[in-house]
């Protein structure tokens, strides 16, 4: 199965990804076995070559993303901070403990992490203003104890960022090897999706997370630090985790680092006596320090009454309307708010208003439109008080507008347009009238169309239609609709019989009157080739007659010969 | 001189007796972009001072959510207020009067584009050249004055007209199908929502926003816990008391919780970092209203849901071999 880029909005999380050649220096010893002559000539070489990454320093660019945003105000308590690194392996480049590769092994419950699992040598430490401070370009033998600098190579000349803290409270927050392991995985996501995406990168991350929450309305500050071969910070088993009243154990904590004999005689005591003794008492112990190489850093602002999940949960939910307290304010069962104000005479009055926002359903007024707020004005039936409303929202959309002065100019322009159209229209009805305009055509139509065009056509059809068929040369059929030669006018006004009128007028008469020819109608011809055309000999004789005859008589009227 | 066609007095008494002249469809009809725009918006409700929304602050008190209908005089009542400016004679009541049927339901059609107006996705030509359908004439919303939204400021809302079951897809069907049209979504105020939806909603989603996936607990007087998810990182309900250091109560004593998990056989086989990480997953929030079915005397909370998909799992054998096979050199 291969394993294809995640979907889009979809992630996949692996638990490490640990590089082929962890950083170091190497050397690659190449041997020949060559026999020539039976005398063997062994050609050893051997080459140098080192492999880098990030150690005491990381580049910003290597940062691609942190979580809560950087100098970010928000409601971050519940959250764990977390950073992004573009390079995947880089959490498990180098041991954490080179003496002991794999220290963690199976716990004796067996529901440990393997014993291959991997360690990273950085953690995401969470620290709250004024717990911590930072130093610039520290050399490194000034951070790291003595021992350490020593199984770190005792590299010389590194400048480095550090961090300084109380050591208790390192020790409290400082995850285990076995947290350490837990709190970084490999995320790939996939490319389109925004999330944690640069330019360039490849949609693989290595995610490093915190293990401390953060309190409500603290600054705080977002460390990676380096923790390799920090045996001194990083214990394989976390401390105990029931948790007991805080104020007495933070104080009890203090003093166990000053004097770690100390603790094991002075815990039950003072546990006993703290709540009477306060921490007044602790004052003035100056707490050991703990330095740490600081990798990249960033703050925020945990701020805000609550997390979201508490605020909607704690939402009173309702339809508009809903009070508090029945009676405040005095809402009408419709939904009605009395409200005092003034009228036009300055007489006191008590009026009835409601908003846009109902409770139910309500039928929109068939009564529009309105042209003045007045016309707006309601009364309600059963107490006669008035419901200003409506007027209300008159005034307020004639406000709005008239504050807009390009709306004003619009609603000019708009008019404008309508009474121009307006007068077109007339202009059109009463030009139809005039000329008696054929009927098929609207007068929407006819109010967006160029009028003369179709003034013309319809003068044209009407002219065309009067004429009459086209073979009655002499027009005697439209003579024929004259009184005078009507037939049975002739034989009621003569005192005729029909049949005499007719022979009189000559109707039905061939040739008296002309007879309608009808145009020739078009033979109908069916679809032919040309092969089946040249192979009728007796049509294409005719044509060639036909031509002939032309060329004969165009011949003759030119006043030539054949 | 010669006499005109017709006298103005008759045209007016022409317009009064039949006002619609004009074809709703005619050209003609069409409002200037500009003005045709400025009135769908406040058809919405858009720029009118939140006191006439709410004349009385006892009304949306803090912290609470409030759902409404429009009440479609009301807005009516708005736009005739605005179309009467520069109103001065009985010729331009007559237009008015000739106008307003078109006019309200031409209205009624750009008040469904305003939302892509506002957020600048079409400009006004080609919504008008592309209108959207009116699939319900009743507009609902709501109103939501909480800290939730200073805090959550791009909290996603989605309404239904159908109440779906607690691990719905929003992006699927049948939930995109029963997705109301939302007309406005806008911050009023810091602290104050305003919602409106095209037709009458049966359930209303609001969505914490997905900044990225997080990690995270639940606080919750003073304790911390994490939801129980299964292999596919469903939620399956209850919740996981998170043991804290006694040295420090706001560090989490990480290698007891993965114990407690793995302890746990219904969750997500622990195999390492990235199983646990699945565990802590801050999930964005959802909260859902629903069955006030126009009650006003309805108090109940809604409830909320998590949900969450994972494209794979580590447990999946293939699916191990598959990541071996990537990361060989």
């Amino acid at each position: 199965m291969a394993l294809t880029p995640p979907p889009k909005g979809a992630m996949y999380l692996f638990d490490y990804a640990t590089p082929p050649l962890p950083p170091g220096s190497y050397r690659i010893h190449s041997e020949t076995d060559v026999t020539v002559d039976a005398k063997p000539h062994a050609l050893d070489h051997d080459n140098y070559f080192d492999v880098v990454g990030p150690r005491f320093n990381l580049p910003p660019t290597d940062v691609s993303g942190v979580f809560p945003p950087r100098n970010g105000h928000g409601p971050y308590q519940d959250a764990l901070a977390q950073v992004a690194i573009k390079r995947r392996t880089l959490p498990w480049e180098r041991p954490i403990d080179a003496g002991a590769p794999h220290p963690i092994g199976e716990p004796g419950d067996g529901l440990g992490l393997g014993p291959d699992y991997p360690t990273p040598w950085v953690a995401l430490l969470l620290f709250e203003e004024g717990e911590y401070s930072l130093m610039q370009g520290v050399p490194l033998e000034n951070v790291v104890p003595k021992a350490i600098f020593q199984q770190l190579g005792s590299p010389s000349n590194i400048l480095c960022d550090a961090l300084e803290a109380d050591l208790s409270l390192v020790k409290s927050i400082m995850p285990s090897k076995e947290e350490l392991q837990l709190l970084s995985h490999v995320r790939w996501v996939n490319k389109d999706d925004r999330e944690l995406s640069v330019e360039g990168s490849d949609g693989w991350f290595a995610i490093v997370m915190t293990n401390r929450v953060p309190s409500p309305n603290a600054k705080c500050r977002a460390c990676l630090v380096s923790v390799e071969q920090r045996t001194d910070l990083v214990k394989a088993d976390p401390p105990p985790s029931a948790p007991p009243p805080a104020d007495v154990v933070v104080h009890i904590e203090e003093i166990a680092q000053r004097d770690a004999g100390f603790m094991e005689v002075q815990v039950s005591r003072l546990q006993e006596t703290s709540q009477q003794r306060g921490s007044s008492r602790l004052t003035g112990i100056v707490p050991a320090k703990a330095r740490l190489v600081l990798l990249h850093s960033w703050q925020f602002v945990c701020e805000g009454n609550g997390t979201f999940f508490d605020l909607m949960q704690g939402l009173d939910v309702g339809m508009i309307g809903k009070l508090a307290l029945a009676g405040r304010p005095p809402l009408t069962d419709t939904s009605h708010l009395p409200i005092d104000l003034h009228d036009r005479g300055g007489s006191e009055e008590t009026a009835l208003y409601r908003g846009p926002l109902v409770p139910f359903v309500l039928a929109r007024d068939p009564l529009g439109p309105y042209h003045s707020a007045d016309q707006a004005r309601r009364a309600t039936p059963e107490t006669g008080v008035e419901d200003i409303s409506y007027a209300a929202a008159f005034e307020v959309g004639r406000l709005l507008a008239a504050a807009d002065a390009r709306l004003a100019q619009e609603l000019m322009r708009w008019r404008r347009q309508a009474y121009r159209q307006s007068a077109r229209l007339d202009m059109i009805a009463a030009v139809q009238i005039a000329l008696a305009l054929p009927p098929g055509i609207s007068i929407p139509q006819l109010s967006y169309e160029p009028i003369s065009p179709i003034a013309a056509t319809g003068a044209a059809t009407l002219l065309v239609k009067g004429s009459g068929p086209i073979a009655d040369r002499y027009g005697m059929t439209v003579a024929s609709r004259t009184p005078g030669l009507n037939p049975q006018n002739v034989s009621t006004a003569w005192g005729l019989t029909i049949q005499d009128a007719n022979v009189i007028l000559g109707v039905k008469t061939p040739g008296t009157l002309g007879i309608e020819v009808p145009p020739v109608a078009r033979t109908p011809r069916a679809n032919t080739t040309l092969d089946a055309v040249l192979k009728d000999q007796a049509s294409l004789a005719r044509l060639g007659m036909v031509r002939d005859r032309k060329i004969q008589n165009a011949a003759i009227k030119l006043g030539g010969s054949k | 001189m010669r006499s005109a066609w017709i006298t103005s007095q008759q045209a007016l008494q022409a317009r009064l007796n039949t006002p619609q002249q004009i074809d709703p469809s005619a050209p003609e009809a069409e409002m200037p972009p500009y003005m045709e725009s400025f009135l769908a918006h406040l058809r919405l409700l858009i720029g009118v001072p939140f006191d006439y929304l709410v004349p009385d602050a006892r009304l949306l008190p803090d912290e609470s959510i409030r759902f409404f209908y429009i009440d479609p005089s009301w807005t009516d009542r708005l736009v005739d207020g605005a179309i009467s400016v520069g109103k001065i004679g009985s010729r331009e009541q007559a237009h008015h009067q000739a106008q307003h049927p078109s006019v309200t339901k031409q209205l009624d059609v750009t008040t469904r584009g305003v939302r892509d107006l506002q957020r600048g996705a079409i400009s006004f030509l080609d919504l008008r050249a592309s209108p959207r359908a009116v699939s319900d004439p009743v507009v609902t919303g709501f109103l939501l004055r909480s800290g939730a939204v200073s805090g959550w400021a791009h909290m996603d809302v989605r309404a239904y007209n159908k109440v779906l079951p607690n691990n719905y897809d929003p992006a699927a069907l049948p939930a995109g199908a029963r997705q109301l049209p939302l007309l406005r979504l806008e911050r009023l105020s810091p602290g104050v929502l305003i919602a409106l939806f095209e037709g009458i909603p049966a359930m209303v989603v609001c969505e914490e926003p997905h900044h990225g996936i997080q990690f995270g607990v639940h606080e919750h007087n003073g304790k911390f816990s994490v939801f129980r998810r299964n292999p596919g990182a469903v939620a399956i309900g209850g919740q996981i008391d998170v043991p804290v250091r006694q040295s420090n109560p706001r560090v989490l004593a990480l290698a007891e919780l993965r114990r407690t998990l793995k302890k746990d056989n219904a969750l997500a086989a622990q195999t390492g970092s990235a199983s646990f990480a699945i565990e802590l997953l801050n999930l964005p929030f959802r909260q859902r209203f629903a069955g006030t079915g126009g009650n006003v005397r309805y108090t109940g909370t809604g409830e909320f849901v998590y949900v969450t998909k994972v494209a794979g799992n580590v447990a999946d054998m293939n699916l191990q071999e598959a990541v071996k096979g990537i990361f060989k050199p």
